[in-house]
């Protein structure tokens, strides 16, 4: 049974939000219109935050992909009264839109603020609509929804892996989210934390390597790995 | 035995039942109204979707539960004050206690709908209720909805039967004297009680019983209810002070409503011989012990906060002591605690007037407890990438006026078909003393035991 | 249980649908018989290339069965049709290496919009009014055969003109050619915010007219004078993927990147040193590098070859650009200067790079070359890790600025007197919308509205299309066929082509078999084996060489959706440009200092680019990653600047240069110097559909007309401007919250 992970080298991550697009079009993510997103409202199931220091001219800003961290220890389950939101064998934090009845309450659990809510019925103007993956399911109003690590991809790739060898392995690399797929600079690198000899599991094994809010003791399964230094002696 | 003195009680009491005047029925009937434009909010909101609040990410709970929190506070005055009181058998409570659990019954019964309004897809709340269906899926009790659901519905029944039990013999009282439909209505609301000693005395043990039972799940309500907030690591709601601060609160909130209560039927249904100064004086005591014991949670809790100086708690700590909240944070503060405090530490002022001015400033100061607990710690959670701001759509904000409006409907009913004074109980107080108005001599020595009143009430 | 609710949803969706038809039998809908069996349920992979900007991403297209609603011969029904769904970076292309950028992904909208132009459409309005009805494509491309043919008849070819964004497939070659077969002028290249001046530094000093590749992966050490690599400029997905392995690609060797500019950009954001520089002074920076090297004696002058003796005084070792001297002009510490001076020439292969705002000046051309003397000292050139130039393909070279610009052109229109016939009667305008994006002096506008005839190929209506008399409405790149050279972004020779990945969606045809068409009407001379586009693209894809296993070079690009050439020696310039030495001149701004105290850097937005990207709703709502902003304007001030306007975040604000005046809502901006202010291009279109129209505001609408004299690029950063703070708030949204991660608690 794999564990799936993601590794996120900040070191890499330009903060070019390819991510953001991709996400939006592989998991039929509605936009919400300027009246919406000014309420606050925006639905992006991966963001990039960024954040300032100093002040002009030693001034720095830099960039923080973040999207849902798939904890071992989820604050966002427990609190669901009617199981919505739940953890997978293979270590996911999934949703289940047709037991979701609305209480909001996983969206204030979750310290990472990575679910999005229905206020409305998503539209799409036609004939926009024709783009939407027939894979992944419209949410209706009322619906919290978040990153899945592109479920629908993953059980796609168990199906053609059962199909093609014995064990149904999914071999390293072979299965990538949308957003990993995409990224332009390749910072973000996905995979099974139990394969040992995987990229996800050797990058999380970095010293570079810590988990956002760690204090809080989720146990994430995304492990960011911090911007290196630059020194002459051409290390970093 | 004071036969006058009885059937001037019994007289003036049953007044209220004995038809309506004009300016009442205008004032159901815009109350109704206003009731009405909070179902029509709901169901627009339904049509709509929940986007007509004001609620966004990260906010993502606002006015209706700031309500919830809010009436289930109130619910507190009744039950938990009159159960004490029974217990203790203090003798000023017998006008009081009806009045007061009153309150609990309908403030639990608008707190309880409140969720429901609040809830994404409420068409399907049915989720929440553990019912066997062919999937084997059961709603899952880890978590604190869940606990408040049952902690809600527990109380809901119990205070109900709280408010039921005591009513039986005036029921039969209100039958006795009247004909028709009505006869028939109150005979069957007085369960074909006849005031044999083997009545009373099942009455009186149910009653204990229920005196005894109601404590703790008056107190575990409100706990369950701060637990929504305590369980969940968001800034200054993961605190162990929660339980308790609610439940002091909420007693605290709940004595205010029943001031304020008691202050209008006093005046609307002329019981100034019934609720008398000395009662506020009572209850106003108390309000002031609950204003110096939610000061004391207040101060522990901020203190603890500010000291530990955590950096993900410190922007709610100064959003509401300094920033965007903290008007709000003061208008609490002098509603809670200067006002009370000042009118109600001297003989002076702790006045029936003195007192409903505390209480209002309390049930003011308490709402906006309330907001405060629940918008400024989403606001301000842990990545400040996230922060955001909050203001009441215009469904939330007719919703909560209907709210209050369908308070004061259920109360301006309930006074019309149930006499507001346990009028039995009233009289089994007489016992004691010749004087009609015995309770005000009573309350003096509120620690003399009553006399149980036997076949009084037929 | 996702597919599960998806087919539930989608028989809700149909029963739904079938019971509302029940009601009205006129609406009942026929399901015509698909002419695309596609499996269903599964997806097939296509390929094609993003048409976004030049750089010429491989996309590999995610293809799957769906309903469309069509109406076949006045008959409404259902179809089922192959979809495009999901776009991919194509891997094994060498430019973007299976990666795709935000605007790549949204590109799939242009497809699916909603204001897409249907069908043919004829001007019922007012020039400009967006009135316009339904024609059928005889009668559209019999009108304009006529007037093409009345020129023709007046013996006035060159009264044809056609003004396009530039292009990198044989699309040009099929204008170039009807054009010079009609006996018109060539075709007008409309790239306001191009690279023109860049490309003559480099012919001056390398001799390639040509945007530079670079090989940033292997590179270990990057200087970036204003150049956007990692966001908008050149090929920002190429050198994104090569900046994640110059900083982790390599065990052992973390190359620094260093970022020169006075705004801080998505790309400063990412470097490890950034370096405020004024505007216009950059080129002086890099010669303070320069000369820093020269002095510690780590190169000579002649290490500088031909880009060296271009710089007046570099054969002394550029004395006039001491480390203090540039402290003063530039505003750089003159620490700073040796510093980046000794490493860049000790953490070789190192690269420097300009682009964008230092090249946007009155001293454009010299901060190029200035740069481009770095890299030349520095030993950067051709080799890799270096700055290195793609071999250029003969034949299938796109269509780049050159000759006749639409600054030119409006001049030579308006410079009619009235009454007089204007030098242009027919004007055909693809993929290009100057009335949008050049600056109001050069009445781009109005000399439209003085040409006698103006048929647009657009897919939408925008402010240029909505002049047109005539909208011929393109296939997107989805439904055609494609293919495209890039210019730079790889070090081999490459060239994409692909079919079309799904039938049109609408009664559009492909631009340039229009061309053939009426050409073919016209009996213009054109090569009679072109029948249609495909047969002009695989002309010049056969007389590649075919790579290993191909037969021809056409069917591998097809097969792979990219033709890579061999390995090859970097190509030898043929020829130098005969000119002299020149000297560094200060900047010259539009506007005094005193009046306007603020330089004024609008920049290509990351979601929008130059604005023709406004209309696509995932890029509307895309957080702009460095402010948080979407669906909006902004103007970006110091918080410095701002606490002494008394302006806060959200603030409505007055922009005003002595060309013109503009309003946007202020964002404070720790990253920008405080005596200039910023703001993206983009937005504040008037007509260009129901997501862009109206929203924020153009900062082009104060831009100088002001150009690079030796290049006439338009110098779009040399306007200064001032500020004032009006009543009210702008319409601000942005995604996130506080600025800074530790914030300021205590108030």
């Amino acid at each position: 049974m794999p564990r799936w992970g993601m590794a996120v080298d900040l070191d890499r991550c330009t903060g070019c939000e390819a991510c953001v697009t991709a996400c939006h079009a592989e998991n039929n993510i509605p936009t919400v219109g300027p009246e919406e997103a000014a309420r606050g409202r925006a639905m992006h199931w991966i963001r990039v935050e960024r954040y300032w220091e100093g002040e002009f001219p030693d001034v720095r800003l830099t960039f923080r992909p973040v999207f849902c961290q798939q904890c071992d220890n989820a604050p966002c389950e427990p609190v669901c009264p009617t199981y919505a939101s739940y953890h997978t064998d293979e270590g996911l934090n999934a949703q289940v839109y047709n037991r979701c009845i609305g209480t909001r309450y996983c969206a204030n659990a979750c310290s990472y603020n990575v679910r999005f809510f229905n206020f409305h019925n998503p539209e799409w103007d036609r004939p926009l609509d024709l783009q939407l993956n027939p894979d992944v399911s419209v949410r209706e109003v009322g619906v919290m929804e978040k990153c899945t690590f592109c479920i629908q991809r993953i059980n796609a790739a168990r199906i053609d892996a059962r199909a093609e060898t014995e064990e149904g392995r999914i071999e390293d690399g072979t299965l990538q989210p949308a957003c990993a797929q995409s990224c332009t600079a390749n910072a973000l690198v996905f995979g099974d934390l139990d394969d040992a000899d995987s990229r996800v599991s050797r990058l999380s094994r970095s010293p570079r390597g810590s988990k956002l809010l760690e204090e809080l003791g989720a146990e994430p399964s995304v492990t960011y790995l911090q911007k290196g230094d630059w020194d002459e002696s051409g290390g970093g | 035995m004071n036969l006058a003195a009885d059937k001037r009680i019994t007289d003036e009491l049953l007044k209220p039942l004995q038809g309506s005047s004009r300016r009442y029925r205008l004032t159901v009937a815009a109350l109704m109204l206003v009731v009405s434009a909070g179902v029509a909010a709901w169901a627009v909101q339904m049509y709509s979707g929940i986007g007509l609040t004001g609620l966004n990410s990260p906010v993502f709970w606002g006015f209706y539960l700031v309500n919830f929190v809010f009436w289930i506070g109130i619910s507190h005055a009744g039950t938990l004050i009159s159960a004490i009181l029974r217990i203790v058998d203090a003798g000023w409570r017998r006008p009081v206690t009806r009045c007061a659990e009153a309150i609990t019954a309908f403030a639990l019964l608008i707190g309880g709908v409140l969720p429901l309004i609040h809830l994404g897809r409420p068409w399907l709340f049915y989720h929440l209720i553990p019912f066997p269906d062919g999937r084997g899926l059961w709603p899952n009790f880890r978590s604190p909805l869940m606990w408040d659901f049952f902690a809600i519905n527990t109380y809901l029944l119990a205070s109900t039967l709280f408010l039921f039990l005591p009513m039986i013999p005036d029921f039969a009282l209100v039958r006795d004297r009247a004909s028709g439909i009505r006869r028939t209505i109150y005979g069957w609301l007085a369960m074909g009680w006849q005031g044999t000693p083997r009545q009373w005395n099942r009455l009186e043990s149910a009653m204990h019983i229920m005196a005894i039972a109601i404590i703790p799940i008056a107190v575990s309500v409100h706990t369950i209810v701060s637990f929504d907030f305590a369980m969940a690591v968001v800034p200054m709601w993961h605190s162990t002070i929660f339980g308790p601060y609610f439940v002091v609160g909420a007693i605290f909130s709940g004595i205010a409503a029943l001031i304020i209560a008691m202050a209008l039927l006093r005046r609307l249904l002329r019981l100034e011989a019934y609720l008398q100064p000395l009662h506020f004086d009572k209850l106003g005591k108390l309000l002031l012990t609950m204003s110096l014991l939610w000061a004391y949670f207040v101060f522990a809790e901020r203190l603890t906060v500010w000291y530990g100086n955590e950096i993900t708690e410190m922007p709610v700590f100064w959003a509401t002591f300094t920033g965007e909240y903290a008007p709000a944070f003061w208008i609490m503060v002098a509603g809670n605690f200067v006002l009370p405090a000042v009118l109600l530490s001297t003989k002076r002022t702790r006045t029936v007037a003195g007192c409903v001015v505390a209480s209002v400033g309390v049930v003011v100061g308490m709402w906006l407890e309330r907001f405060l607990i629940v918008i400024p710690s989403l606001s301000y959670r842990q990545l400040p990438y996230t922060w955001g701001s909050y203001a009441p759509g215009w469904t939330e904000i007719v919703v909560m006026v209907a709210s209050f409006a369908a308070m004061a409907l259920l109360y301006c009913v309930f006074v019309k078909f149930v006499p507001i004074i346990s009028i039995w109980e009233l009289k089994s107080g007489n016992d004691m003393d010749d004087a009609p108005h015995i309770v005000e001599a009573e309350a003096r020595d509120a620690a003399a035991g009553p006399v149980p009143a036997r076949g009084e009430a037929s | 249980m996702d597919r599960r609710q998806f087919v539930k949803a989608t028989a809700i969706s149909g029963a739904s649908a079938s019971l509302a038809a029940c009601g009205n039998p006129e609406e009942q809908l026929v399901r015509f018989i698909s002419d695309e069996p596609l499996p269903p349920g599964l997806a097939v992979t296509r390929r094609s290339v993003c048409p976004l900007c030049p750089a010429g991403c491989g996309v590999e297209v995610r293809v799957m069965e769906g309903d469309v609603e069509v109406v076949r011969d006045g008959v409404r029904g259902i179809v089922k049709k192959g979809l495009a769904k999901k776009l991919e970076g194509l891997p094994g292309h060498p430019v973007n290496r299976g990666r795709l950028c935000a605007r790549g992904q949204a590109a799939i909208q242009v497809t699916y919009h909603p204001d897409r132009v249907r069908q043919p459409l004829r001007r019922t309005g007012d020039r400009g009014s967006g009135a316009f009805a339904p024609v059928s494509w005889d009668e559209a491309l019999a009108e304009l055969a006529a007037r093409l043919e009345a020129l023709l008849q007046d013996g006035d070819p060159r009264g044809l003109r056609f003004l396009t964004r530039p292009l990198r497939s044989r699309r040009g070659v099929v204008i170039s050619e009807f054009l010079e077969r009609f006996g018109a002028p060539a075709p007008v290249v409309v790239d306001l915010f191009g690279d023109a001046v860049l490309r003559q530094a480099n012919l001056e000093s390398f001799g390639f007219h040509q945007l530079p590749t670079l090989d940033i992966a292997q590179s270990r050490y990057v200087v970036s004078f204003g150049a956007d690599i990692l966001g908008t400029w050149n090929s920002p997905v190429a050198q994104s993927v090569g900046y994640g392995e110059l900083r982790q690609g390599r065990p052992g060797i973390r190359g620094k990147f260093v970022q020169v500019e006075f705004r801080m950009s998505q790309t400063g954001a990412n470097s490890d040193q950034w370096v405020a520089a004024r505007p216009g002074t950059e080129g002086f920076l890099a010669l303070g590098m320069a000369r820093a090297i020269l002095a510690s004696g780590r190169r000579s002058p002649s290490d500088g070859g031909r880009a060296g003796e271009l710089i007046e005084g570099w054969s002394d070792g550029l004395q006039a650009y001491a480390a203090e001297a540039v402290e003063q002009v530039t505003g750089v510490p003159a620490a700073t200067v040796e510093q980046l001076g000794r490493e860049f020439a000790d953490n070789g292969p190192a690269i420097a790079v300009i682009a964008g705002v230092p090249l946007a000046q009155t001293n454009g051309l010299f901060n190029a070359l200035a740069v481009n003397a770095l890299n030349a000292l520095a030993g950067s050139v051709g080799v890799p890790g270096g700055v290195r130039f793609t071999p250029v393909l003969e034949g299938l070279r796109g269509l780049d600025a050159a000759g006749e610009t639409i600054e030119t052109l409006a001049r030579s229109i308006l410079e009619t007197p009235a009454g007089g016939a204007p030098p242009v009667d027919v004007l055909l305008v693809h993929d290009a919308n100057p009335v949008f994006g050049a600056p109001p002096a050069w009445g781009v506008g109005e000399a439209l509205a003085r040409v006698g005839f103006i048929a647009s190929f657009g897919s939408f209506q925008d402010e240029t299309s909505a002049m047109a008399d005539l909208i011929l409405p393109d296939h997107s790149f989805l439904e055609a066929l494609v293919d495209h050279v890039p210019e730079a972004g790889t070090a081999r020779a490459a060239a994409s082509a692909a079919r079309p990945a799904m039938r049109p969606l609408h009664d559009t045809r492909d631009m340039a078999d229009v061309m053939l068409d009426v050409g073919r009407r016209l009996a213009l001379d054109l090569p009679t084996e072109w029948e249609t586009y495909e047969d002009v693209a695989r002309e010049r894809f056969e007389a590649l060489p075919p790579p290993e296993g191909f037969d021809s070079a056409w069917i591998a690009a097809q097969a792979n959706g990219v033709w890579i050439g061999p390995e090859a020696p970097v190509p030898e310039p043929a020829s130098f440009p005969d000119v002299r030495p020149r000297a560094y001149a200060a900047p010259e701004f539009d506007g005094g200092a005193d009046a306007y105290p603020f330089h004024f850097l609008p920049y290509v937005s990351q979601a929008f680019l130059d604005g023709s990207l406004a209309h696509l709703p995932w890029l509307q709502e895309l957080p702009d990653v460095v402010t948080t902003a979407m669906w909006s304007s902004w103007v970006e001030l110091n918080p410095r600047t701002a606490a002494e306007l008394g302006v806060e975040a959200g603030d409505l604000v007055e922009v005003r240069s002595a060309h013109g005046a503009l309003q946007a809502p202020a964002l404070i901006f720790p990253g920008i110097a405080p005596d200039a202010v910023a703001m993206p291009m983009g937005q504040g279109h008037e007509n260009f559909t129901r997501y862009a129209t109206g929203r924020g505001a153009n900062p082009v609408r104060v831009l100088a007309p002001t150009v690079e004299p030796e290049t006439g690029g338009w110098a779009w950063a040399a306007t200064r401007v001032t500020i004032a703070r009006l009543e009210g708030a702008g319409d601000l949204v942005r995604f996130g919250g506080a600025l800074r991660e530790h914030p300021d608690l205590e108030r």
